[in-house]
């Protein structure tokens, strides 16, 4: 009799401390939401305004008057405009590739070069990450000066490639570091030279991440306006620095379409960066992102 | 039997700074036997693995492949292949690239490549994985793919650096029995670097025991265990119940405690300070036999592992002995000693090892 009538008995009981439980899980902290909601508001009300904009029907920036492409459109038929896209997109790929080797190289070398100047060399090469850029423009521009060498778009890629090492080899030192010694040894064991080793074994292992700090690179040096401002010639501009010359004298609802495509761009780069590592198989493309 | 051996090393040292991790360390290899460097961590075992691969300088003495010196070779220039701790598989490469490695290094024909490739993985049982990346295989068939890789180049020498260490204890155990079958197989001499002497007992032609970079003894595995040279071997290999005391007369007098019976002793003289040890497999609980020496202690502790039993069991105070029974088919679920019990034991006086 007991034994039927207790679990009966103590059902309700449990029943009533498991709802209390989901009442106490679904309690949720009002305040944190409303400071994030205000953050994220903050952060992206203006930029979905410029979106919102550049597909207005009319040239006006506060009032929106009906969906149309017409901005888009002028984009397209803008000479100058088109010219500059063209510069950044240069840029943006020689940038890409000249500082992924370099980084990659450089995070390579401080991880297996264990001496004092080694890890000295470690230190500087993180200075160009805390520098206020306008003071790296500036003394870009004036090195070139110095040295005689006329600003174009020549010198912006020279500019960024310098400036986006450092990021390559943040992402890639802690790769190198992870990178277990023993599969070097095994090529090399099994009949490889010590080049043919890194080539055939080590490189690959880190194609992941260098691909991944390249789409983060061509992201950023694309986006980049300070650099670029100060080391870049009379020959098509960046973009950057076009959209900002054109500010001056009033602005067009092409530069919202513009930006629009740049954001649009850009998101589309950092998605493509993070979903990188997930193609090859395995975590650890962007260590800067995932914060690992 | 070919007198040249597989591997010989002359004096060699491998100093760091101002310690040696090997110390001029002299060993011959013989071709075809399964070799294992056998001792505790830092003993300098790995090191003396990586000087044979090359991976490793020696700061001093030589390193002799088939009598050929390849001190200054390096690895990928050594008739040796390595079976990696971490197995150091290629991980962007498939089993059978990670296997034709090494043929494809040497510039061999693709279709011979293909054909030992193949033939590798069926001796390592991965005949259907040859398409599988690395990291969508188990701990087990990782390490065999680590093998295959290292022995389809068919090596003079295979070096094995802990290779069964990351495996849980069934599969270690099976692949004990694999990797001997397989050295049988091919013939090739192998050299095991282990720290667990049930492996380096139950799978070596002969094992060095190294201690602080120095071989302490070196032999077949029965000479290693019934006949160890040195109290650091005697206690390395399993427990073995070692005591201090004084040799007088067949006996030995431990510090606190009885004397023990040790049998008569040529080449030690009365009164000289030594150190007993008797495995407690050696050590019987009844149906004594003529000639054994009795004793008599306290049970202290009884531990029940399935087969065996092990007893604890206090000689004097603070001299205790540790006793393994078999339990077999006797109702030994009955009679079995209990903690508290005096009991008599007693041993095979010439089992005693006696290290002055």
């Amino acid at each position: 009799m007991t034994l039927v009538s207790t679990p009966t008995a103590t059902a309700p009981a449990r029943e009533s401390a498991r709802t209390a439980k989901r009442r106490r899980g679904r309690r949720r902290p009002r305040v944190l939401i409303a400071i994030t909601t205000l953050f994220f508001a903050l952060l992206y009300l203006p930029i979905a305004v410029v979106a919102l904009f550049s597909f207005n029907s009319q040239k006006s920036l506060t009032v929106f008057d009906g969906f149309s492409l017409r901005w888009y459109r002028a984009f397209a038929h803008d000479d100058v405009l088109i010219a500059s896209l063209g510069t950044s997109l240069r840029i943006s790929l020689v940038a890409m590739a000249g500082s992924v080797l370099l980084g990659v190289a450089l995070a390579l070398g401080l991880v297996r070069c264990r001496t004092r100047l080694g890890s000295l060399a470690g230190l500087i090469m993180l200075v160009p990450l805390i520098t206020p850029e306008i003071v790296t423009g500036v003394a870009s521009m004036l090195l070139f000066k110095g040295l005689g060498i006329p600003l174009s778009t020549f010198t912006v890629m020279l500019a960024e490639i310098t400036f986006s090492i450092s990021y390559v080899t943040v992402v890639l030192r802690s790769r190198v570091a992870a990178l277990n010694p023993e599969v070097e040894e095994a090529a090399m064991d099994l009949g490889a030279t010590r080049w043919q080793a890194v080539r055939l074994v080590t490189l690959p292992a880190l194609l992941p991440a260098a691909l991944a700090s390249a789409v983060l690179i061509f992201a950023l040096v694309f986006d980049d306006f300070v650099l670029a401002y100060f080391t870049t010639g009379v020959d098509p501009q960046p973009l950057s620095v076009r959209i900002y010359s054109a500010i001056r004298f009033g602005v067009q609802p092409t530069i919202n379409a513009v930006g629009t495509l740049m954001l649009a761009g850009s998101i589309a780069l950092i998605a493509l960066a993070l979903f990188i590592p997930r193609l090859f198989g395995r975590r650890g493309g962007l260590d800067l992102l995932s914060g690992e | 039997m070919d007198a040249t051996p597989a591997v010989r090393l002359d004096g060699v040292s491998k100093q760091y700074a101002d310690s040696y991790a090997v110390h001029h360390l002299d060993l011959d290899i013989e071709s075809g036997h399964f070799f294992s460097l056998l001792g505790p961590s830092g003993c300098g075992k790995t090191t003396t693995l990586r000087m044979i691969g090359g991976f490793s300088d020696p700061t001093e003495g030589s390193v002799l492949l088939a009598g050929e010196d390849v001190t200054d070779l390096p690895p990928n220039k050594r008739n040796v292949n390595t079976v990696f701790q971490s197995y150091a598989l290629f991980d962007h490469l498939g089993v059978a690239d990670n296997v034709g490695f090494g043929l494809k290094r040497k510039g061999v024909p693709k279709t011979e490549i293909r054909k030992r490739v193949g033939e590798m993985l069926d001796l390592v049982q991965l005949g259907a994985f040859a398409d599988r990346k690395p990291r969508t295989l188990s701990g087990g068939q990782r390490q065999r793919v680590a093998l295959a890789r290292a022995l389809v180049n068919r090596p003079a020498v295979l070096l094995l650096d802990e290779p069964l260490a990351a495996l849980d204890l069934k599969l270690r155990r099976q692949m004990q029995v694999e990797l001997k079958q397989i050295q049988r197989e091919v013939g090739v001499t192998f050299v095991f670097v282990t720290h667990d002497q049930d492996e380096a007992l139950t799978m070596s032609d002969r094992i060095a025991v190294m201690h602080a970079g120095r071989v302490e003894q070196c032999g077949t595995p029965e000479d290693i265990y019934e006949h160890p040279s040195t109290g650091f071997v005697a206690s390395f290999m399993g427990t073995s119940n070692l005591m201090t005391g004084t040799y007088r007369d067949g006996k030995v007098s431990l510090e606190k405690g009885p004397d023990l019976p040790v049998g008569t002793r040529t080449g030690i003289s009365d009164g000289t300070a030594v150190s007993v040890s008797v495995r407690p497999e050696k050590v019987w609980l009844s149906d004594f036999e003529p000639g054994m020496a009795k004793l008599s202690g306290v049970i202290r502790e009884t531990v029940y592992s399935g087969p065996t039993t092990t007893y604890l069991i206090e000689l004097a105070p603070g001299v205790t002995l540790s006793v393994l029974e078999q339990n077999t088919a006797r109702a030994r679920m009955e009679d079995r000693w209990s903690g508290g019990e005096t009991v008599e034991f007693a041993w095979r006086p010439e089992h005693c090892l006696v290290l002055a």
